[in-house]
């Protein structure tokens, strides 16, 4: 996939820790057969995993690195076949450059009070339609204008909020009908990437997530669906896929989370399916996973579609944020 | 109607754990959570008498009802509510299946519960009728495919429809009603709704369509676009003066009545025996679109298990014996075992309640009160002539969410009217 031409400052994260690993691979500094795997990497960057994972993806898919048959990749082409060098990434003169630098240290700002404001302003769509001040954003999160705005064109893109008529920020209202679209879409998208990942799945990932299953070490379905995600979904060659799929489930998780809050009670009979979908895929079994996840998908949205009426009941969240006000 | 605990609540229980025995001296308790559609004080003392239990009714409003049936399912063994109220409840992990082996009646409850129609040949209704969340499918959630456990036991039941001053809509009879006269300008300033959404925004909805104004593709699970038509049709209404206001009690519909401040309004039995002078003037319609019906039963919380899960299924079962039924039956509701029900009430009684045959005498209420006046016929007929037109379930649709909220700001409006 070809980057977009936007300015560093806007442009994905995984884009930038690209641009920075192309950097020391191409100038020599990187030496063929170095194992890069993306813990270290997302140390040095100051960043999660995530974007580390889809960046090396990236690099993977220009022919700058290759899998090879250990965990991670190596650096060159594969048809020359490096001899794997394990070595940490400081016994070389790895260099950001200072453009980078600078995008990544914004994000930083950024990244800090972004998760935040991502999960009140999820949560807060169950309880109808809100209108986003980008000012008292700013006031609350103690930023500039121009980091609120960053983190609300953040929101934006993620679909989480949009443009109303007059120009102002809306989120939500999280209405049955988004929330049957959402697990339409999960159910299109998400056994798609279970079939793409199949070849890259960790087999021994899945079969420690069995293990903590079978004894019951695993105690709500939302871990699980974050395994499926990590371990399986998260495997399929296809960043973009990835970042849709994760982007759907964003409101989904919080409402999730929103119901778990207010007390909803283990699910057992999905905790099992999540058993049963693991099973299949430990096996390999990947048609009858695919068609397993999405028959469980079925369920869980019906499930997630009755569950949220019960939120009707409930009146808005006293401790609502101060730059979200009602509509 | 009931009070709530009267007697002393037992040690705390916690989810999963057994219950210690009880005290020597002490009846067993059962405690019931519900509203006052079926928790009736003359049901409770029958079923302590019959079984040799306590019985403690917790009586809620019908929103306050579900929601803590849902949260705090460790307060009850069994709740009473309505089949569509269960989206929230069931799915909210408070109750555990019934097996309908142990319901010794099971094979006497009519088809209206078990197959959604009198015959196969009845449209169900829109909506929630009580058979698509009747029996527990595999996969845990509810549906209409017969299995062996159930999510609630079919009880009482009844078709609704509202009631009218025939002064004002004259003397045709109440068959010649129409939904499409709760909205009607004639009545402008005395239209009163009933203020809960899953009942009240069909009300407004079926006389929405009924008067032609809106149209709706589903009216048993609206859109959102068609939820935001109804609310701005009912705001300009509002603003034009078309409501007194709206009730949260029979009590207070039954106070507007008798004092004169409405002339069409949301109803149900028994309210038409409660309007004193009233009495005659204000009558139950029979709406030629049909009716809004709902349907009543017990449920088991999942935390029973044991001793006490016999005694509930003691109590599922006493339900439908017979008896409670009657004493449902002297207040206009139907039993799922009618055949059950007519050996505890009087040929004149069953004649009037589910035969639709003239009162041949007078007949009392539940609790001993005239209700019936010899030569009254109920409105609508037999039971078979009054559950065959059923245009919509009371529900708790897909967007209720968006829908309740919106219903809640009309309704708060309304209050702020100075009446």
């Amino acid at each position: 996939m070809t980057p977009k031409p936007a300015p560093q400052g806007q442009e994905p994260l995984y884009e930038t820790i690209a641009r920075v690993l192309r950097h020391n691979i191409v100038s020599g500094r990187l030496p063929e057969g170095l194992v890069l795997v993306e813990g270290p990497i997302a140390k040095l960057m100051q960043t999660s995993r995530a974007p580390v994972q889809a960046s090396l993806r990236m690099l993977n898919a220009e022919g700058l690195i290759h899998r090879f048959r250990g965990r991670g990749y190596l650096v060159g082409r594969a048809s020359r076949g490096p001899a794997p060098i394990r070595r940490p990434l400081d016994d070389f003169d790895f260099d950001i450059p200072a453009a980078s630098q600078s995008a990544l240290a914004v994000r930083g700002t950024w990244l800090r009070v972004y998760d935040r404001v991502e999960a009140e302003i999820a949560a807060c769509q169950i309880f109808g339609e809100f209108r986003v001040i980008e000012t008292e954003l700013a006031n609350h999160l103690g930023v500039s204008r121009t980091v609120a705005r960053d983190v609300l064109s953040r929101l934006n893109e993620r679909g989480l909020i949009r443009k109303g008529a007059a120009s102002n920020w809306l989120a939500g209202p999280l209405t049955a009908r988004t929330l049957q679209e959402k697990f339409e879409l999960r159910s299109i998208m998400e056994p798609a990437a279970l079939r793409l990942a199949a070849d890259f799945i960790d087999y021994g990932q899945i079969a420690r997530v069995l293990a903590q299953i079978n004894t019951g070490q695993t105690k709500d379905a939302a871990e699980l669906e974050d395994a499926l995600m990590r371990f399986c979904l998260g495997r399929a060659p296809n960043a973009a896929l990835i970042e849709v799929i994760t982007n759907n489930r964003l409101l989904l998780s919080a409402m999730d989370k929103a119901l778990s809050d207010l007390g909803l009670p283990v699910d057992t009979v999905a905790l099992d399916q999540y058993g049963a979908l693991f099973q299949l895929i430990g096996a390999r079994q990947i048609n009858a996973a695919t068609a397993f996840l999405q028959e469980h998908l079925r369920i869980l949205s019906y499930k997630s579609l009755a569950r949220l009426k019960i939120v009707a009941l409930i009146p808005e969240s006293e401790s609502l944020p101060k730059y979200l006000s009602k509509v | 109607m009931s009070g709530i605990s009267a007697s002393p609540r037992p040690a705390l229980r916690l989810a999963g754990q057994k219950l210690a025995a009880p005290a020597q001296a002490r009846r067993r308790v059962l405690h019931v959570r519900g509203t006052d559609v079926t928790l009736l004080e003359e049901v409770r003392k029958l079923a302590e008498a019959d079984l040799g239990i306590d019985i403690v009714y917790e009586t809620l409003d019908f929103l306050t009802c579900q929601y803590r049936a849902a949260m705090d399912p460790l307060a009850y063994d069994i709740y009473e509510q309505c089949f569509h109220n269960l989206d929230i409840v069931w799915y909210w992990g408070a109750l555990q299946p019934i097996d309908t082996a142990r319901i010794r009646q099971w094979e006497n409850i009519g088809d209206l519960s078990k197959a959604g129609g009198i015959s196969k040949y009845t449209w169900q209704g829109h909506g929630d009728a009580p058979v698509r969340k009747l029996y527990v499918q595999p996969d845990g959630t509810l549906g209409q495919q017969p299995m062996p456990m159930i999510s609630m036991l079919p009880t009482a039941h009844n078709v609704d429809s509202f009631g009218y001053d025939r002064r004002l809509f004259g003397d045709e009879g109440p068959e010649g009603a129409s939904w499409a006269w709760l909205l009607d300008r004639r009545a402008r300033g005395r239209i009163a709704l009933v203020d809960e959404p899953a009942i009240g925004i069909f009300d407004a909805a079926l006389a929405a369509e009924a008067n032609g104004d809106l149209t709706f593709q589903d009216i048993g699970n609206m859109t959102v676009d068609e939820i935001d038509s109804l609310m701005a049709l009912l705001e300009t209404l509002r603003q034009q003066g078309f409501f007194v206001g709206s009730w949260l009690t029979p009590a207070q519909a039954e106070t507007m009545i008798r004092n004169d401040r409405v002339s069409v309004q949301s109803m149900w039995s028994p309210s038409y025996s409660n309007l004193g002078a009233m009495q005659g003037v204000f009558c139950e319609s029979v709406p030629r679109e049909g009716y809004r019906a709902w349907h009543g039963g017990a449920s088991l919380a999942r935390h029973l298990d044991g001793a006490k899960l016999d005694m509930a299924y003691d109590y599922l079962n006493w339900w439908l014996a017979g008896p409670a039924g009657a004493i449902m039956a002297r207040q206009g509701h139907y039993m799922t075992n009618a055949e059950g029900v007519r050996e505890y009430l009087s040929p004149e009684e069953w004649g009037y309640w589910y035969e639709g045959d003239i009162a041949l005498c007078d007949l009392k209420g539940p609790d001993g009160r005239i209700v019936v006046r010899a030569g009254q016929r109920r409105p609508g007929g037999a039971y078979r002539e009054r559950v065959g037109r059923i245009a919509l379930w009371n529900t708790v649709m897909d967007e209720y969410n968006y829908a309740a909220r919106a219903w809640t700001r009309f309704i708060a409006a309304l209050g702020t009217r100075p009446s």
